[in-house]
């Protein structure tokens, strides 16, 4: 067993924990699956309008993504011009778990054969592929490439997405059975499976019936945010970059779904995601189904007032734009944030009981008493006075307001050699920032305009 | 308060674009700003925010140094709050003078600087004095440079400096005797001109003839010297609140007083009649107010944390060596000043270390 050192990171003390009982959601009448996500864009459609499907059909798939497939949740008929932006499944029938065999269509491999491959071709079509992400460029990674490692995280630290202790409860014989496959796909590649540094009975079964695992490398973090990310974890594990063998993750929930379209060759469509934060009234974990439409979700769920529903956590996640009806295949929570409704009086001179921060010049830091969560900035933009909090929550290693400063006179070389390119994006310098200024924001777009401007003739040479 | 923000916001328009009032725009943001927190709500990730803004960082120093203010108008009367009111006057003046030519808002560093000012001043030093040493700290120190934020020097010790080495006999001719008493010269006004105030040494400059006050008047502040700094009690639980709250750098502080305690100790050692004993040297003078509420400026010391030691260093070392060594009688206010002009070079080191080792990482 390995204990990772780490420095930086944060935990967001926001209200509205989702619990760990999990709801079932009662069967939708209609399902708006979207056909684009943060990673995927379903273009290619593979069903006409008006068309029946049955549960795990292909809607679409990805071209540009080996052909990751949107799968149907449910049967029913498919109408493609009804909602813009999703396919949309009319009089979708009660789930019924359903093997089905692949399509003559379906993307084969067109390198390799024998038997890991045909898996690969199965978690592709079954829809657990989407749960991989290749550690360094969080994108989906080429199922038939050979990766160096893979880490599987056990545990989902950003406030809030469904947690890894839920996922697992009372199915750890599946995860295992899930690494067991996980494993027959590789060689001799080690897994690193992270696992919190608590003494949770989860932590201890796991630790027990991955014992004699040869190849699975037990590695325990501490429960602080960001330390689940998988680029984070690969750099601490000292696996290097390599385009030619990536390192993968997958989180608990990924497990799951290898263990259940390799075992049992069933189509993985439902998901637990979560629905927390400060506008929630119940804050609880939820079985769904893509497409669920998110209307129904949140209604009678929500406190009084105008909130803002983030899809993810309330660091990484993106705000819900209004036109999207239904839930993605990549959604693990549901985060509500009440919108900033009135101008409060001195908010400077308060004692502040109730407010969230990272120093401590509030009473909240001796006593936090129903700490006031909202979408608002806090404050007013004001230049860099070089207080240092970045840095210090800065799990990556670098230095947020020195990178600020040098893009700040167009210095992008020497961003570079900052070594921006190592931020994650987890969001906690622009969390902290007193001066409230765009610190993640501006290390993205340098990343991508460094890629761009810098490095354009090594991508196409 | 709804009201106030109604009558606050139908004098908006005359500041707005083609109002009369167009060019007084810094002044009513700044009003409002003060009064009420932005509507601006988040528009990317991370939409979750921490509560702390520049206003309330501002407002923890001046929290932090509302001890040592207490101190001084219990021992130096109710002059030391006539001279904060004219260094906030008159600050406050220059602030919004160039926010306007600037047509940018109105930082809040002021409201640090202008209470910070007049405590390292002898308490009993004309109010004009006051007013042109602020002036020129400003201007000289931080606007010049572009406002809070960008300015290489400490505001209120460049006004100071100006000060010292312009209106010398003043500043040597300015000390007070504390009051004495329960309650003190709490409603007293007196200046150096009533004669049984005025006093000709505080402890350093009697130190330089064998003369050395008691420890426990200089714990208290029962001593001459600058408004603020007598009473080390007062800095202190002043200052802690500061590096507890995480406004100042826990590691400036440290590194201020350990070097200054470690080699006072080996000097005193070596030649005890020109180092004070240890404590007695801590607590005389401006060291534990320079080193908790001068060198911490996050502005004006360096930004990495291996910069903050060497700056920190720097500051107590110069101070020790400046104040006993020379013919000065305090070194503090130089040895910061000097730390400013040594902070970009330290960091420069530092970021070049911290890079260095980052080209590796994978």
């Amino acid at each position: 067993m390995k204990t990772l050192s780490v420095r930086g990171g944060y935990n967001v003390a926001v209200a509205g924990r989702p619990g760990s009982d999990v709801e079932v959601l009662p069967e939708p009448a209609v399902l708006y699956l979207p056909l684009c996500t943060r990673r995927f864009a379903f273009t290619e459609l593979r069903v006409n309008d008006g068309q029946r499907v049955r549960p795990g059909d292909a809607i679409a798939v990805d071209p540009k993504n080996y052909g990751v497939p949107l799968l149907a949740p449910r049967a029913g008929t498919v109408r493609l011009n009804a909602a813009s932006g999703h396919a949309v499944i009319e009089d979708p029938e009660p789930a019924a778990d359903y093997a089905r065999d692949p399509g003559p269509d379906e993307p084969r491999p067109e390198q390799g054969s024998g038997e890991s491959c045909e898996k690969q071709r199965q978690l592709l079509a079954l829809g657990a592929w989407q749960y991989f992400t290749d550690a360094r460029t969080s994108r989906l990674p080429d199922p038939f490439a050979t990766p160096q490692a893979i880490i599987v995280s056990t545990i989902q630290l950003e406030p809030f997405v469904s947690r890894g202790d839920v996922q697992l409860r009372d199915r750890l014989a599946e995860f295992v059975r899930g690494l067991k496959h996980i494993q027959s796909l590789l060689e001799h590649q080690p897994i690193h499976v992270v696992l919190p540094r608590v003494k949770s009975r989860l932590a201890l079964d796991l630790r027990e019936r991955l014992a004699g695992f040869p190849h699975v490398n037990i590695v325990s973090v501490p429960l602080r945010y960001p330390f689940d990310n998988p680029r984070l974890l690969a750099r601490h594990l000292k696996l290097r970059p390599n385009p030619d063998q990536p390192v993968w993750a997958v989180n608990a929930a990924g497990v799951l779904a290898v263990d259940r379209s390799l075992t049992r060759q069933l189509p993985c469509i439902e998901r637990l995601i979560s629905l927390g934060g400060p506008g929630v009234r119940e804050p609880r974990h939820l079985k769904a189904i893509p497409g669920y439409p998110i209307d129904m979700i949140l209604a009678g769920r929500l406190n009084d007032g105008t909130v803002r529903v983030l899809n993810g956590g309330g660091l990484t996640g993106n705000a819900l734009p209004p036109e999207q009806l239904g839930l993605d295949v990549e959604c693990a929570g549901l985060t509500v944030l009440p919108e900033q409704a009135e101008r409060e009086f001195l908010a400077f001179m308060r004692r502040g009981f109730d407010r969230l921060s990272y120093s401590k010049a509030f009473m909240s830091c001796v006593l936090p008493i129903a700490l006031l969560h909202h979408t608002g900035l806090r404050g007013e933009p004001r230049p860099c006075v070089a207080c240092g909090y970045c840095e210090e929550v800065c799990p990556a290693g670098i230095m947020p307001h020195l990178i600020h400063k040098y893009l700040y006179r167009d210095g992008l070389e020497e961003a570079e050699a900052a070594r921006v390119d190592l931020c994650i994006g987890c969001g906690l310098c622009s969390f902290v920032c007193p001066s409230k200024i765009e610190l993640c924001r501006q290390m993205l777009e340098a990343q991508q305009r460094i890629a761009r401007e810098l490095h354009a003739e090594e991508a196409n040479p | 308060m709804r009201k106030l923000l109604d009558a606050m916001q139908r004098f908006r328009p005359h500041f707005e674009e083609g109002g009369r009032l167009r060019p007084l725009k810094p002044v009513y943001d700044a009003a409002e700003g003060f009064f009420f927190a932005p509507l601006a709500v988040t528009a990317d990730a991370p939409h979750l925010r921490d509560a702390l803004d520049l206003k309330r960082f501002m407002a923890m120093v001046v929290v932090g140094l509302l001890p040592c203010v207490a101190a001084a108008v219990h021992f130096f009367g109710l002059r030391v709050l006539a001279m904060i009111l004219v260094s906030y006057a008159v600050g406050g003046t220059i602030e919004v003078l160039f926010a306007i030519v600037r047509k940018d808002e109105i930082n809040e560093g002021f409201l640090v600087t202008g209470l910070i000012f007049p405590l390292t001043l002898p308490p009993g030093l004309p109010l004009w004095m006051v007013g042109v040493g602020i002036a020129i700290g400003l201007v000289l120190g931080k606007e010049l440079f572009g406002g809070t934020g960008r300015n290489p020097f400490n505001p209120a010790l460049v006004g100071r400096c100006f000060l010292a080495i312009g209106y010398p006999a003043a500043m040597a001719g300015s000390w007070l005797k504390p009051g004495t008493g329960t309650l003190g010269r709490l409603v007293q006004y007196v200046d150096s001109s009533v004669v049984d105030a005025a006093s000709s040494a505080t402890p350093l400059a009697a130190a330089k003839h064998g003369a050395f006050a008691s420890l426990a008047d200089l714990f208290w502040g029962n001593v001459a010297g600058s408004a603020g700094e007598t009473s080390a009690i007062a800095v202190i639980v002043g200052g802690v609140i500061l590096v507890v709250t995480r406004v100042a750098s826990w590691r400036t502080v440290a590194g201020v007083l350990a070097s200054f305690a470690l080699l006072n100790a080996a000097l005193h050692r070596l030649d005890p009649a020109a180092f004070a004993p240890v404590v007695w040297n801590l607590c005389a003078g401006g060291l534990l107010f320079g080193a908790f509420f001068m060198a911490t400026d996050p502005v004006t010391s360096p930004a990495t944390n291996c910069g903050k030691w060497a700056y920190g260093i720097i500051i107590g070392a110069v101070t020790l060596l400046i104040r006993s060594l020379t013919g000065y009688v305090e070194g503090v206010m130089f040895a910061i000043l000097l730390g400013n002009i040594a902070a970009p070079l330290l960091d420069e080191v530092a970021v070049r270390i911290r890079l260095r080792r980052l080209r590796d990482e994978i």
